[in-house]
């Protein structure tokens, strides 16, 4: 199973957007700043975990560098966007899950 | 036997043990197989204050608890939402379970409370039972019993 929260902690192929934020705060920057966006329900698994968040849940695209950029909460430390590669089938996957 | 899960948030809300508990001891006594979710410190707190486990029976870790529930798992869901994070796994846990739900929303700053609400309200069905209250469990508690009572009499 993957793992979001070990992936952090073991690569350093990521980019943290904004972190200890809100989750309205977090939509809101990859509404804006991604450069394609999909939504999709609360629950969601995106790369093997659950995402967390007020549906419907923005996940943000970037088709030429392979990367998606998405919500990231955790229950002390508030939500963060987090930016991460992923291959081109994960963004089929999750694209079957648009709502 | 019906199941309900008592979802709990970060832990540094001094309430949230106590009314943890409470709301366990409550639903046993209306018959429901009580889980709680929670993260490790969350859970160290509930362990401290009931180490035989007269009111815990079953935990999970909020993770574990993400990563493998499913629709049809929980009759009832009971959230604590005293902070933004917490209202977001309230709201997925509610689009998970697909079920009952009673969110528990207090925060001492009338502001945010206000906030919190209004997502659940506007994102869920989920009964909201709220107060502007931090150290003292007693507005919720309160509350808490009224939402309850009927649940018990079907």
């Amino acid at each position: 199973m993957f793992c979001l929260d070990t992936y952090l902690r073991e690569s350093e192929d990521y980019t943290i957007h904004l972190s200890r934020a809100g989750f309205k705060d977090c939509a809101k920057f990859i509404e804006k700043n991604a450069k394609r966006v999909i939504h999709v329900p609360a629950g969601t698994k995106v790369i093997g975990a659950r995402i967390i968040g007020i549906p419907p849940v923005p996940i943000g695209v970037d088709d030429e560098k392979s990367t998606i950029m998405l919500p990231y909460t955790k229950p002390c430390y508030g939500t963060a966007v987090v930016e991460i590669p992923v291959p081109p089938e994960e963004i089929r996957m999750i694209e079957s899950k648009i709502i | 036997m019906k199941k309900a899960l008592i979802l709990l948030g970060c832990p540094e809300s001094p309430s949230q043990t106590p009314l943890a508990i409470y709301a366990a001891y409550k639903l046993d006594k209306m018959g429901f197989e009580v889980t709680l979710a929670s993260t490790p410190s969350a859970m160290k707190l509930l362990e401290v204050s009931d180490p035989e486990g007269h009111y815990i029976k079953n935990k999970i870790d909020l993770e574990s608890c993400l990563d493998t529930i499913k629709e049809g798992d929980y009759q009832l869901l009971i959230g604590f939402a005293h902070k933004d994070a917490a209202v977001s796994y309230f709201v997925t846990f509610y689009y998970i379970l697909n079920t009952k739900s009673i969110a528990l929303v207090f925060h001492h700053d009338a502001e945010k409370l206000e906030a919190f609400e209004e997502v659940i309200k506007s994102s869920t069905d989920a009964e909201i039972v709220s107060a502007r209250a931090y150290h003292n469990p007693t507005p919720i508690r309160v509350r808490l019993d009224r939402v309850l009572k009927p649940l018990g009499e079907l």
